[in-house]
């Protein structure tokens, strides 16, 4: 008996030996709100606890001597403190700092409209911009839907807050596009080269972008390519305008896609009634090769190029002798190559380099003339990044320009080449999670100019709640001056300050935002009579809403944008300060798509509506004095998904102006003044039909 | 009599110790064991955050083992999946993300942790389709790996069948489509042999429910 007194004792003392140590506590943020669900541990055991929904917890150990008390929760910063443990009861009262949330987290944002997947205030998917009714998937078309920019149909490209269309300037994974647009004609848009769906991410910027940008004085279209393709498929894609094929293939770390388009206009245009008169419908040969290469963990090679060839011919009617119309042909050649390396050297920095080449060449016939014309554009860059702090950086870099023209009349050619060299530093400071300053400066020396220029940009943004944000931008851009003008004459750089303030809310199924701007024009080109020179100005102010929602209505998915825009100019060949043709006062458009289950479709309708634009009457002693009628068109899609031979494919549908609106963009008077012709749209209705399919891939993705 | 006595305290003794001094390997089996029972019980959001911060806390302590991230990325992805909160949801679902990259740094080439990536990615991707659409993609392709490892994995079936199931019939998915794989996961269940009693076993009951909704 007296052996079981004893092991009793020391089963006892053991226990004494095993004595736990009960920790509990209460767990708040630093502003004093109760965190639950964290996690207490002591680091390096199996020991601890999940707050309650009051933030107490409560655990016992058996551990003893100095440890650290881990706690954790999401959206909190990890944090520890050190406990000695005495076989006694502690009671701890812990206080937890926020993480930065970058959901929650303040943005550059003044004047951008970012498009993307998964990208931070992203409003417009690559998908968003290729089912947008109206566009047929061209992104110039889908963009101009977005506040900022007008509807432009009487010249290819963007015109944003009161610039001329060759104030917006492209740039394919941070490398100057100079062509990005198919061969136009005569009082007609045309559509952009490059795929929507080449692009991950696409960020418009209405004004107030970064220094890594130049020469753009209104507004910089900013395209990033996709990575690698997940799997090797085919693409074939058969249109009423056309056809395309492309190829790619994925390799462990790397892919190949090869590709190939025909496209003529002829079956559609025997159908659909032209205002012009072509003898020779726009026909199109194109091929591309694409190579993405990632290199290690951290790197990222890509190389793409593409070669096009555009033949058309048409009669134009003439104003001044109707039985003579005016006979236009063309025939385009256009080369693009573009090559970028990036690579993250470690956490702190991050190179980027690039190198694109462009040759667009055209010649062709203008009523008896003969004419050639060649832009071509090298550009070379090399960006450094350094990370610090939580989420600031500094960039710097040069960047390479070596463009010109070469154009000719009847065998007389004469031309211009220039070699722009620049410089850029940009730091975007986080002075709070709530607080972001960009501070950046580019540099350029024109050698053809033998001029620099010096622009500083700044931008602030603050975060005024969980969703919301006030931004603000101050930023000068410099242009050099248009092909044309500079082919003639040495000129100046061109220059715009843009001053923009922005509020906006935006949580994952709703955006709203409301931006205002103000835009001081200088040293615009100006045509003196037998003279040119850099005398142009003017100014832009405008006042921008935009309201998207996916939530309201189910499997139905809007956005609404409306631009209120006053500008003057006096510029090219004005005789005094107007509002030039390209600019509408109001400017509002209604997108929808739905997608219905049932039958598996998706459809969608945009409806947009544009105020009067000038227009010149010589008849009228105020120069732009007239005004058209307002512009309206409503055009629907329609996608359906199905299998085709087993293969995941898309009957597509797009018809443009479904109620025949008749629009006109302006008029063009004769010579004497007495006699007019309306500039209107190539054809009052358009349809276009197609089919793409995808082979390799069960699901919809590519 | 008293050498009994004898016996029973001293393996009394033995076991009151064991309990105290358990080898490494014991007290971490026993460890997930418990957690595994705190899933089997687990119904609302906060149960499974409970679990997962359980196995966190385990993950923490065994920096070589991959279960313990393993459970409690399965622990965030449930506790994702049992709100409709999307804001929160993409939280947890990010942590679950953080948590099974833990399990693959530490078992690279591991059926059950693609398995379970692909899951999770599905279901990023499922909180905004048409945003997340390469996500889509990325869950096939983890759960392509899973079956390139192990053809014998049933959650793979599972969890494909039921990605499957949720995506709508015009994207390629649909219950037609998904009962076969499921069929084949329920199959692969019936034959399937965990490595140990604290491997993954869960989802059998989930495959014969989602089949049943095929019909």
């Amino acid at each position: 008996m007296k052996f079981l007194q004893l092991t009793l004792l020391l089963l006892f003392n053991f226990a004494l030996v095993q004595a736990q140590t009960k920790i509990t506590g209460v767990l708040k943020s630093t502003k004093g709100t109760p965190i639950a669900n964290a996690n207490i541990l002591l680091k390096n055991t199996y020991d601890g606890t999940s707050t309650d929904s009051i933030g107490r917890f409560a655990f016992s150990t058996t551990e003893t001597g100095l440890k650290t008390l881990l706690f954790s929760a999401l959206n909190f910063e990890t944090d520890s403190v050190a406990v000695d443990l005495k076989n006694n009861g502690l009671t701890l009262n812990l206080i937890i700092k926020p993480s930065i949330n970058l959901l929650e987290t303040v943005s550059i944002s003044a004047g951008y409209f970012i498009a993307g997947e998964g990208k931070k205030g992203a409003v417009l998917t690559a998908l968003d911009i290729a089912t947008t009714a109206g566009s047929n998937a061209d992104v110039f078309a889908a963009l101009q839907t977005l506040p900022g920019a007008q509807t432009s149909f009487s010249e290819s490209g963007l015109f944003v807050r009161g610039g001329a269309a060759s104030e917006t300037k492209t740039y394919f994974d941070g490398m100057l596009l100079k062509s990005p647009f198919n061969p136009t004609v005569p009082d007609q848009a045309s559509r952009g080269r490059l795929s929507a769906f080449l692009f991950k991410g696409t960020s418009f910027s209405a004004g107030g972008y970064s220094a890594q940008y130049g020469q753009a004085l209104s507004s910089a279209l900013i395209l990033e390519s996709t990575d690698l393709p997940e799997k090797t498929t085919t693409g074939i894609s058969v249109l009423s305008v056309g056809a395309g094929v492309d190829q790619n293939i994925r390799f462990k770390n790397s892919a190949l896609t090869i590709g190939g388009s025909y496209y003529n206009l002829r079956p559609t245009f025997n159908l659909i009634k032209q205002q012009n008169n072509y003898i020779k419908a726009p026909e199109q040969l194109s091929g591309s090769i694409q190579y993405k290469h990632k290199i290690a963990e951290n790197g990222m090679f890509k190389f793409y190029a593409t070669y096009g060839k555009t033949e058309l011919a048409l009669y134009q009617d003439n104003i001044d002798q109707p039985m003579l119309p005016n006979y236009f042909s063309n025939s385009n050649k256009n080369i693009y190559i573009n090559s970028t390396y990036k690579e993250y050297l470690n956490t702190q920095w991050k190179l980027d380099a690039g190198f694109s080449y462009n040759k667009d060449s055209n010649n062709g016939l203008m009523s008896a003339d003969n004419y050639t014309r060649t832009d071509q554009l090298t550009n070379g860059k090399l960006t450094l990044t350094n990370y610090f702090g939580t989420l600031s950086n500094l960039k710097f870099g040069a960047e390479t320009f070596h463009t010109g023209r070469t154009e000719g009349l009847n065998n007389l050619e004469h031309g211009y080449t220039d070699q722009i060299s620049s410089g850029f530093a940009e730091s975007d400071l986080f002075l709070t999670n709530k607080l972001v300053l960009r501070v950046g400066v580019r540099a350029e020396y024109s050698s053809y100019l033998a001029k620099y220029n010096l622009a500083p940009r700044t931008s602030l943004g603050l975060k005024t709640g969980i969703n919301s944000q006030v931004s603000f931008a101050y930023g000068r851009f410099y242009q050099n001056p248009e092909d044309e003008y500079l082919i003639v004459k040495r000129l100046n750089f061109e220059l715009a300050d843009h001053y923009i303030l922005k509020y906006e809310i935006n949580t994952s199924d709703r955006n709203f935002r409301i931006e205002g701007y103000y835009k001081d024009y200088s040293h615009l080109t100006k045509e003196n009579p037998g003279s040119l020179d850099n005398s142009g100005n003017g100014y832009a102010k405008g006042l921008e809403l935009f309201w998207r929602d996916k939530k309201t209505i189910n499997n139905g998915d809007y956005y609404i944008s409306y631009s209120y825009l006053d500008t003057k100019r006096n510029f090219r060949d004005f005789p005094a300060i107007a509002t030039p043709s390209f600019a509408a006062r109001h400017t509002v458009s209604a997108v929808y798509k739905h997608f219905i289950e049932t039958i598996k479709t998706q459809v969608g309708a945009t409806y947009t509506f544009a105020s009067g634009r000038p227009y010149v009457n010589p008849n009228n002693s105020v120069y732009l004095g007239d005004r058209t009628k307002s512009f309206n068109n409503l055009s629907l899609t329609v996608s359906h998904l199905t299998h085709i031979f087993k293969q995941f494919t898309v009957l597509y549908l797009n018809a443009n102006n479904v109620t025949g609106f008749n629009n006109v963009y302006g008029y063009a008077y004769s010579r004497d003044g007495l006699s007019r012709r309306a500039i209107l749209p190539s054809s009052k209705r358009n349809l276009i039909v197609g089919i793409l399919m995808t082979i390799g891939d069960n699901t919809f993705v590519r | 009599m008293k050498n009994l006595t004898k016996s029973i305290i001293l393996l009394l003794v033995l076991i009151s110790f064991s309990s105290y001094a358990q080898t490494g390997n014991e007290k971490f089996r026993t460890g997930v064991k418990k957690g595994l029972e705190m899933i089997s019980t687990a119904r609302s959001s906060e149960d499974f955050l409970k679990m997962s911060n359980y196995f966190e806390r385990i993950a923490q302590a065994e920096t070589k083992e991959w279960l313990p991230p393993y459970y409690a990325a399965y622990g965030n992805l449930f506790a994702g999946l049992s709100i409709s909160d999307k804001t929160l949801q993409d939280q947890y679902f990010d942590k679950a993300m953080v948590q099974i990259e833990q399990a693959d740094a530490r078992n690279a080439e591991n059926s059950e942790v693609n398995a379970l990536k692909g899951y999770i990615q599905f279901m990023k991707m499922s909180i905004d389709p048409q945003a997340r659409l390469s996500l889509m993609g990325a869950a096939a392709t983890s759960l392509g790996k899973a079956k390139a490892l192990n053809p014998e994995n049933p959650r793979i079936y599972l969890i494909t069948g039921q990605n499957t199931f949720y995506t709508p019939e015009a994207f390629g998915g649909g219950k037609a489509k998904a009962k076969p794989i499921l069929e084949n996961a329920v199959a692969k269940f019936a034959i399937f042999k965990p490595a140990s009693d604290i491997a993954p076993m869960w989802g059998a009951e989930r495959a014969k429910f989602l089949l049943t909704q095929c019909n």
